[in-house]
């Protein structure tokens, strides 16, 4: 299918740090999304967190209605800097749950040179509107939080 | 450490740092600029195993094994590719942005081959540019994948170099390429860094500079204070009311007042010792705005001024109030507009050393070397500087006034060692003087036809820490208040109050941004009122040839507004007609700085051994392309080819003094210098060749006369002469968003039209931000809070269709009848955009930026 430009794609806002761990905001692994994707664009990463092939997802939303911890979202495939965690929990228990985990601690909120990143309700949110895709949050942020989907300046997953 | 490769080498990094830290001061790939260092301006974009990343933002310790690409890393072909598009397409103007922009397009067209037009905006979204608006750099990379589909590069499509052809600009192979060289770009042997200790208040009495700490770190050269100063202290464009280092004793005015220089060998050393210097003050109450400023027990800004009145003008001719009170239709208003940030993209930097000659050499990055060369003179107490301009990366009038030049040549004086000093953006949005915010109250009064009979106003200003230009911007302010129309009672009364915000001064436009917005919306409502459109009143207004406007001045023959109204036309009744939201408005600006100051154009066509000409002119391109038109000149005057002709930057020593890049007055006031020199020149070309001419100096110069403000003469002649132009606004319905903007300017005659459309898509995209979105807020403290990428400037996914239109008029018989464009492209915009918004919702918006549209700023 023809994708317009710019378009949105789904984003799964959960990296899977938690492992053993419990988080009670991440992906649990039940493989929902993997399944309804008619595009065949979400698989499980080596994290056991689903993730989205970008080349492949067309937008439709399917995974984003039916992801039951609501945690998939679309975003604009333009803007390759994006939070994976979902947890807003206050800076130490998200700690608690997750090596990778968003602790709100406004790092990226400093660095973002465009006001683009807030940390709202502990988590730290990108306005796609406003952020440059510079990446400054994804260099600085101390739990490896915020990645750069292209892989550039950050790894991957 | 880590190993990458940078254009295919294998690199090792010993110390880990950013990556745009280690290609610039370590290989010294300097086409990677350095615009902000905080992520936020895309000039240091490079390409990272095929995808564009800001080279600020990765520390090479994270890049173990990765492929970086530097535009000087393209291939050969690449190079011809990219510097034929940007060339052609006119896409290039101060150079800053460019290869990063280039980049962009790389890495773009290695994925896509055909991109559609809104990939490419969204390829360069994330890169600003604040001189071309974009539009020639999304032409540029759609020509750049056509040629690289086809595998062929052709020939410039105009090549003849005469007046009226758009050439492919002289400057564009080293701004593609990036091996045009900005101060900044400049590695001295042995060079060491310097950087001003700054003010913690902003208004409080230094009562101690305590250096010794600072002093005794290793790798600290120098810390100078204001003791240390062998000449005069205190700086200024105008007025000396700036200090260069602020003494123990004496107040600070803003957050940006320089107390102690720091000398270091690195800069990180640099950065360490700027916190040793220990200054003790004693924080006074601040003046926050012109209200406080203006009250009589108000704090005053100055020790040596009675209050905190900077400037005041008053001009007046006929009778304005008894017009009004004459007339049928009668409109009063409150009119605001805010600061604005110019936004250059290359931040402030100057590099001095020792030349040979035994001068200190200052090469600059400003709007007159000639003015740095005064103000760093006093500042010495000594003849011995020389000033050189290096490429502009963009002015607006932001770089008119001394910022680091006067600092650099004091450490190489005192210390004898070069030097670069250089301010980081966050101190380049607090130091260089800003577009003044403005407070004005409009009355117009109209007959029943719409004839306008008078207008009568009261603008104040908040000038900030230091006068600057801010008396003739507030001067401008007043003397186009008027609009570009022909009634003869006219009288407005203005003030500029000193505060202890950041300096405001001259800014692409010089006030007449302000009041042209007031009295082009009290128009627009005016039409409304009478029943007719906002076009037929501007038209039944409108100053023609041989008429007098409101200061008394009576226009020339190449007086071109009503021809601007007529092109505009079939637009605007097009949209009209369609049904869509449309504004429209006028303006005029002066070419050249007028009201009876010395205005000198100086240029000198020497002959050199190598048998060319060189043009040298003391006067700044800052981008907009002065280089090119006075190359253009010499080939339109004389009987030689664009390859006779060498076109040499801005100097102090051998360029004579051609005065500011301001008031766009450089393409009108130089070059009818240079086309007078062009006349002695060709005379000599009548009998001699140019390998006999070597060593010959062929000399000319223009004094553009005019008459002082109130001069007690019937028809005072303030400009020599006026642009004119009319812009207008369609808004998509819809969305609410501009759909397209029209701008039609008249020149008088376009030396490039190439280049003359892009500085009107500039302008316009510009005063868009201007009008939309563009803020500078300013804390209790007086501090700018904003970083650049918070601005609000527009971005390319977010510019509509922009149509320029150059009309060209003749009948300006000075300078082959060219008229400065530099400012008018910004001035009617705001206006034209806010009445399209009436026209959208039915709401007279009277502050900028316009609430309540779809461009306002979120957060």
């Amino acid at each position: 299918m023809e994708k317009r430009f710019p378009h949105q794609v789904a984003l799964v806002a959960c990296n899977d740090g938690c492992r053993n761990i419990s988080c009670s905001y991440g992906c649990i692994g039940c493989g929902m999304c993997v399944s309804i994707c008619p595009f065949d664009a979400i698989s499980f990463n080596p994290n056991g967190a689903a993730e989205v092939d970008e080349t492949k997802c067309q937008g439709c939303s399917a995974c984003v209605i039916e992801c039951p911890r609501g945690i998939i979202h679309l975003h604009e495939a333009g803007s390759p800097m994006v939070v994976k965690c979902s947890n807003k929990d206050p800076g130490k228990l998200a700690r608690a749950a997750c090596t990778v985990s968003c602790i709100g601690c406004g790092i990226c909120e400093k660095a973002c040179p465009s006001g683009a990143a807030k940390v709202v309700d502990n988590l730290s949110a990108i306005d796609e509107g406003l952020c440059l895709s510079c990446g400054m949050c994804a260099v600085k942020c101390p739990r490896h939080a915020i990645y750069d989907l292209r892989g550039v300046l950050t790894p991957r997953s | 450490m880590a190993t990458f490769y940078v254009n295919g080498r294998s690199v090792t990094a010993e110390k880990n740092q950013s990556l745009l830290r280690f290609l610039r001061d370590e290989l010294h790939l300097t086409s990677v600029k350095d615009g902000c260092s905080e992520g936020g301006c895309g000039a240091c974009t490079v390409i990272i195993d095929g995808e564009t990343c800001r080279a600020c933002v990765p520390k090479t310790d994270n890049l173990e094994g990765r492929h970086i690409l530097t535009v000087e890393g393209l291939s050969d072909w690449e190079k011809k590719l990219y510097t034929y598009a940007y060339g052609e397409a006119g896409a290039v103007q101060c150079g800053f942005c460019i290869p990063g922009m280039v980049l962009c397009a790389k890495a773009l067209l290695d994925k896509v081959d055909d991109p559609t037009e809104e990939q490419i905006r969204y390829a360069i979204r994330n890169n600003y540019c604040r001189c071309t608006g974009y539009v020639k750099i999304i032409k540029a990379i759609e020509l750049a994948a056509k040629l690289k589909k086809a595998g062929v590069i052709p020939e410039p499509s105009e090549t003849d170099w005469k007046l009226g052809s758009s050439v492919h600009r002289l400057d564009v192979d080293e701004k593609v390429l990036g091996y045009g060289k900005y101060p900044d770009d400049w590695y001295m042997p042995h060079m060491t860094y310097g950087s001003a200790v700054r003010s913690q208040y902003p208004r409080a009495r230094v009562l101690g500079i305590d250096t010794s700490k600072a002093k005794a770190l290793p790798g600290v050269v120098a810390v100078i204070t204001a003791e240390n100063i062998p000449g005069e202290n205190k700086v200024g464009h105008i007025k000396h009311d700036q200090y260069s280092l602020i003494p123990v004793g004496g107040l600070t005015h803003w957050l940006g007042d320089p107390i102690a220089l720091v000398v270091a060998e690195d800069q990180e050393i640099l950065e360490k010792a700027k916190k040793l210097v220990k200054v003790t003050y004693e924080p006074l109450p601040a003046v926050h705005g012109p209200e406080e400023a203006r009250q009589p027990d108000a704090p005053r800004v100055f020790d040596e001024e009675a209050d905190n009145v900077q400037a005041y003008k008053h001009v007046s001719r006929g009778d304005a109030t008894g017009a009004i009170d004459k007339s049928k239709y009668v409109i009063s208003k409150h009119f605001e507009t805010p600061w604005t940030e110019h936004a250059f993209l290359e931040p402030e930097c100057a590099v001095a050393y020792w030349d040979e000659d035994g001068y200190v050499r200052v090469l600059s990055t400003d709007q007159s070397s000639h003015t740095t060369l005064h103000e760093c003179k006093l500042l010495l107490g000594s003849e011995k500087v020389r000033v050189q301009n290096q490429l502009v990366g963009g002015g607006f009038g932001g770089k008119e006034d001394m910022t680091v030049q006067h600092h650099a040549a004091l450490i190489t004086y005192l210390t004898g060692r070069a030097v670069k000093v250089k301010l980081s953006r966050a101190e380049s949005l607090l130091i260089h003087p800003k577009r003044h915010p403005f407070w004005m109250d409009f009355t117009i009064g109209c007959d029943e036809n719409g004839i306008i009979q008078g207008v009568k106003a009261s603008v104040y200003s908040d000038t900030g820490a230091f006068a600057s230009l801010g008396g003739p911007v507030l001067e401008r302010a007043c003397t186009h208040a008027s609009g570009p129309y022909n009634y003869q009672n006219f009288e407005i009364e203005g003030t500029a109050y000193y505060t202890n915000n950041p300096p405001a001064g001259a800014f692409r436009g010089f006030g007449v941004t302000q009041t042209c917005f007031a009295i082009e919306s009290l128009l627009n409502e005016m039409a409304e009122k009478i029943g007719i459109s906002p076009w037929e009143i501007r038209y039944r207004n409108a100053i023609r040839p041989g008429q007098e406007l409101p200061n008394g001045q009576i226009v020339g023959a190449e007086t071109g507004l009503v021809e601007t109204l007529e092109a505009i036309r079939p637009y605007y009744d097009a949209a009209v007609a369609a049904g869509k939201p449309v504004g429209l408005a006028c303006a005029m600006k002066n070419s050249g700085v007028g009201v009876g100051l010395p205005d000198w154009g100086r240029c000198k066509l020497i002959v050199e051994e190598d048998a060319k000409v060189h043009i040298y002119a003391g006067a700044s391109c800052i981008g907009q392309g002065l280089g090119t038109v006075l190359v253009q000149m010499v080939v339109t005057n004389t009987p030689l080819g664009r390859d006779d002709i060498v076109y040499e930057r801005s100097n102090t020593w051998i360029a004579p003094d051609s005065g500011d890049s301001s008031g766009s007055r450089q393409t009108l006031v130089t070059g009818e210098a240079c086309r007078r020199a062009c006349e002695k020149l060709t005379e000599a070309l009548n009998t001699r060749t140019l390998k006999e001419l070597n060593g010959e100096v062929f000399y000319g110069e223009y004094l553009a006369k005019t008459d002082k403000l109130g001069a007690d003469v019937p028809h005072p002649v303030s400009h020599v002469a006026y642009g004119y132009a009319t812009q207008m606004c369609v808004l998509d319905k819809v969305t609410g968003k501009i759909e397209s903007m029209v701008a039609v300017h008249d020149v008088g005659k376009a030396v490039n039209p190439l280049s003359c459309e892009g500085q009107i898509e500039g302008g316009v995209v510009m005063s868009m931000g201007y009008a939309l979105r563009e803020q500078y807020p300013i804390d209790e403290n007086c501090k700018p809070i904003d970083k650049f990428g918070k601005l609000g400037l527009f971005r390319a996914h977010e510019i509509p269709e922009i149509k320029a239109i150059v009309v060209d008029k003749p009948g300006l018989d000075v300078a082959c009848g060219a008229i400065g464009i530099g400012e008018i492209t910004s001035i009617p915009t705001a206006p034209a955009i806010a009445e399209a918004y009436y026209q959208l919702d039915g709401k007279r918006r009277t502050s900028l930026p316009l609430a309540d549209t779809p461009y306002e700023r979120r957060g």
